[in-house]
């Protein structure tokens, strides 16, 4: 029996003082943050008279320990590993699921962690523009890697993120297994060899949504993204745009609150607002992110623009087939350094 | 069924049919069960201790710290398991055991000293001595099946059957390999097929597969992509890997047992043995990562082509199988098996990069995995199982053939220049031999003792021939003894009749022709019956004092009953 009712939260919420200074709440920008706005945001700021003011980061490593204090962000939708790593550097707050509300038993197959509360399960996945590929279309992840049977250029985000696991799943190695040679120097080496084999095919992105733009205006014949963001392009602007389930990593947001929050219990009650089943089904409605939690599922309907069942597109849906992997937020959080030295070192080597 | 009438034969059938099927499903998941806590308990100690790359990775920076835990984990663990060790039996118990208490029908060393080396085990693996998991799993397994012994079910052979139910489930859940787990059991342990065994022992690896791979959803642990042997030469490559498994897996069972003669004749305390092949281990970590530990990720990079370099994999290799040598050797409790799969990948791996520039070929997996098994094969002597954990593992046909080749000519050259297997050698250092068959080993492990009986006369050297000739009614033989108790010959009745009234016994007695000492076993006694002619042989202690006689019809009866026992045994039916 979960603890969770709509109206303690609601007490909660209406019982916060109503401040002239909005609530500033940190997103991602495109079609995600669009979607949110009409899920949450708005929502939120009907039921109880609080203003939000939406910012945009992209995790960039400094976000927290600048922009946060000089911006006065009070909530951020950030990536769980980076929340797991500003957690023990301290900068965010500890977070008690009992004062939210919420119980962590609602939540799976992310848990609430210490200082963070899982929000949206997305899958970064490869799409392909499907105008470019007529005749055999890429179908395994071991595509993206193959110049020669697949040529054009691949847009990546500019990070050494999914590319590493992908990299390793191409080589045949099982996903159960991937984090575990990528602990390792060697499995970092044949990771990079696989990136040494399509360099000359990179180009980088650093926004989320580029990745579905560059596959639009035809830079790129294949890219790695946010499977709701090439959902979003696909039916707005109808792009020939196909994407490859296979290899997907699935990982998922989570809402923290800066240490230098100067709203905190504002910024609280966003959060135990946020982590209802409702606007969470809402977001998976617009937007194909799966909820964080299980008895938000039953509440997910068709899109509102074009009436499209949104369960099918969603990260964990079986019909996308087996081989997937679960992002690890611990090892990411813990080998951040690693990895960016590594990938520096290999951008350097540019031949 | 030879035994009373149809119908209480076939009551006795539906008796037991229930009870055999149930006794293997519980050991079948508390065997299971166990192994998979014992993996458990190994992945948390080894995440604990900074063993796994996973958990390494995420000190990286910390260079000292890591580098310091490098070195004194598996030295200390050396150190926990040696004093461990000591308290608990004085030596880790393994396969080797579990054979001898099957074959020789003894029941297994107790359980406290089971339980102890299991335990010395997973500090062994979780601290990352470059020692086997598998060995462990199957002892524990067979320590759970052998607790069956202390139920009294009046079903023949049954705590040999427990072993075996636990020991194939222990193979199952370690593998997701129930037939493999079956098949080991019959093939190391067993040693024969009857379908008493057969049935019970199939269950319990059902049971361990079911609960590890549908109840807990282990997954196996080597899908293998791969598409077939393309070009018809690549099986004579198998054949020539093959060839250099066994060489392989030759030197380095010579080299386990050299490292063993090398730690009993050291001055060194036997429980700090283990703490100082740990810091063998450590240091040679500090310079390469690969050997620490059990090594599934160097399992998994020998499947890639170009993850390692030639030299590399020839330098593992060599340091992998010192390392295993050493800690098997130095008293770390733990298997064979495990060391042996790794190095046999590596080693196939390394095969395949010596012949791959020169023709084509099907790339590295076939040849990496036939290398897996072609040593592991002679070293646990079970060629059978080795092809069907293959099987299993990979669910890959194609592979399965391939590595068949060269387990077969591994196996072959294996066995005939070092001997079945690895476990066969350690018990034969104990003067348990199983290469002649079952019933020898099993007539070698019984001795005279047991038939001995003390209802024969017996004389003294200075009593009277005529008072002699009297005692002996019925009898034809009475055996001399001096004043000490000591044996000092024998006088029979055909010496007697020919004595005159005044001679002494000392006059008219002879040497014995045959003597048996407490530890002569019912095997030698047999083979040494041929000339003798009289009703009983004189037993003696290490002085030659007199225990007894053992009849020759008491000898050739236990000799028949033990053919028998063995041949009833081997083809049993429920």
């Amino acid at each position: 029996m979960p603890r969770f009712s709509s109206t303690p939260i609601l007490a909660l919420l209406l019982s916060m003082p109503v401040s002239a200074e909005p609530l500033n709440v940190v997103s991602w920008g495109g079609a995600y943050e669009a979607a949110q706005k009409e899920a949450i945001f708005e929502p939120y700021s009907e039921q109880t008279g609080e203003e939000l003011e939406i910012h945009q980061y992209a995790g960039e490593p400094d976000g927290l320990t600048t922009r946060a204090a000089s911006e006065n962000w009070d909530v951020v939708d950030m990536v769980e590993d980076q929340a797991i790593a500003a957690c023990e550097r301290g900068d965010i707050l500890p977070l008690d699921p009992d004062e939210l509300g919420l119980d962590p038993d609602d939540f799976s197959p992310a848990p609430i962690r210490r200082c963070s509360v899982p929000h949206t399960i997305f899958a970064t996945v490869m799409a392909y523009d499907d105008r470019r590929f007529p005749g055999v279309k890429p179908n395994s992840i071991e595509d993206f890697f193959d110049t020669e049977r697949f040529p054009g250029a691949r847009g990546l985000e500019k990070r050494p993120d999914v590319i590493l696991e992908w990299a390793l799943l191409a080589e045949g190695v099982p996903a159960i297994q991937v984090y575990d040679l990528l602990s390792t120097e060697r499995g970092l080496d044949l990771a990079f060899r696989a990136l040494d084999r399509i360099r000359d095919d990179i180009i980088w992105w650093q926004n989320p949504a580029e990745a579905a733009e560059m596959l639009a205006d035809g830079r790129a014949v294949m890219a790695s993204g946010y499977n709701g963001r090439f959902f979003a392009l696909k039916h707005e602007e109808k792009a020939n745009i196909a994407i490859l389930w296979d290899g997907r990593i699935i990982s998922n947001d989570a809402w923290a609150i800066p240490a230098s929050s100067r709203r905190q219990e504002a910024a609280k009650s966003f959060i135990a607002f946020a982590a209802r089943p409702e606007p969470m089904a809402a977001l998976a409605s617009r937007i194909p992110y799966g909820p964080s939690r299980p008895d938000a599922f039953e509440r997910i309907g068709l899109n509102p623009l074009d009436a499209t069942p949104m369960r099918p597109h969603l990260p964990n849906s079986p019909e996308h087939g087996s081989r997937m992997l679960v992002r690890d937020s611990e090892w990411y959080a813990h080998t951040h350094e690693l990895r960016m030295r590594r990938f520096r070192g290999w951008l350097k080597n540019d031949r | 069924m030879d035994r009373g009438s149809k119908s209480q034969g076939l009551a006795e059938v539906f008796r037991r049919v229930p009870i055999l099927c149930a006794v293997a499903i519980v050991i079948g998941s508390i065997a299971s069960l166990g192994a998979l806590l014992f993996v458990e308990a190994v992945g948390w100690m080894n995440d604990a201790l900074l063993i796994s790359p996973r958990s390494r990775v995420q000190w990286d920076g910390n260079t000292v710290f890591l580098a310091a835990a490098t070195v004194l984990v598996p030295t200390i663990g050396g150190a926990v398991v040696g004093l461990l060790v000591r308290q608990s039996g004085g030596r880790p118990l393994g396969p080797p055991d579990v054979i001898a208490a099957v074959q020789l029908a003894n029941p297994l060393p107790a359980p406290r000293h089971g339980f102890g080396s299991t335990l010395a085990a997973v500090i062994s693996l979780g601290s990352g001595a470059s020692v086997g998991q598998y060995g462990p799993m199957v002892y524990l397994g067979a320590l759970i099946g052998g607790l069956i012994r202390r139920f009294r079910l009046a079903i023949p052979d049954l705590p040999e059957i427990g072993i075996a139910c636990g020991v194939a489930a222990a193979i199952a859940t370690a593998f997701n390999a129930p037939i493999a787990g079956m098949v080991f059991a019959h093939e190391v342990v067993l040693r024969h097929y009857s379908t008493r065994a057969f049935a019970p022992v199939t269950i319990a690896a059902t049971t361990g597969f079911v609960t590890a791979s549908l109840i807990f959803e282990r997954e196996p642990l080597f899908l293998v992509a791969f598409e077939g042997v393309r070009y018809w030469h690549e099986f004579l490559l198998f054949a020539l890997l093959g060839v250099v498994g066994a060489v392989t897996a030759i030197c380095f069972m010579h080299l386990i047992l050299r490292m063993a003669r090398l730690a009993a004749a050291s001055s060194l305390p036997g429980w700090l043995r283990p703490a100082v092949a740990g810091l063998g281990v450590g240091l040679t970590g500090l310079w390469l990562p690969d050997i620490l530990g059990i090594g599934n990720e160097t399992l998994r990079f020998a499947t890639i082509p170009g993850a390692f370099g030639t030299s590399e994999l020839a330098m593992i290799i060599a340091a992998k199988i010192t390392l295993s040598a050493l800690c098997i050797g130095f008293g770390f409790a733990g298997g064979v098996f495990s060391p042996a799969l790794l190095i046999g990948i590596l080693l196939g791996a390394f095969f395949w990069a010596i012949w791959a520039p020169f023709m084509p070929q099907s790339g590295v997996a076939p040849y990496a995995l036939a290398g897996m098994m072609a040593l592991a094969s002679p070293i646990i002597g079970a060629p059978l199982t080795c092809i069907l954990i293959l099987f299993e593992l990979t669910h890959n046909y194609d592979i399965t053939i391939a590595a068949m080749v060269s387990v077969v000519i591994s196996n072959m050259i294996g066995h005939r220049a070092f001997g079945r297997s690895l476990f066969d050698r350690q018990l034969a250092g104990r003067n348990i031999i199983l290469q002649q068959g079952r019933d020898r080993a099993r007539m070698e492990a019984q001795t005279v003792i047991g038939l001995l009986r003390n209802d024969f006369p017996t004389c003294r050297m200075t009593d009277g021939a005529t008072q002699i000739w009297a005692m002996l009614q019925g009898r034809n033989t009475a055996f001399v003894l001096d004043q000490a108790g000591r044996l000092a010959g024998t006088v029979s009745l055909a010496d007697l009749r020919d004595a005159v009234d005044t001679a002494s016994v000392a006059e008219v007695m002879r040497p014995a022709s045959l003597v048996f000492d407490k530890a002569t076993s019912i095997f030698a006694a047999m083979a040494r019956l041929g000339d003798f002619v009289g009703d009983a042989v004189a037993v003696i202690d290490e002085s030659g004092r007199y225990l007894g006689a053992v009849p020759e019809a008491a000898l050739i009866r236990a000799y028949l009953d033990l053919s028998g026992r063995l041949r009833e045994e081997e083809n049993a039916a429920l």
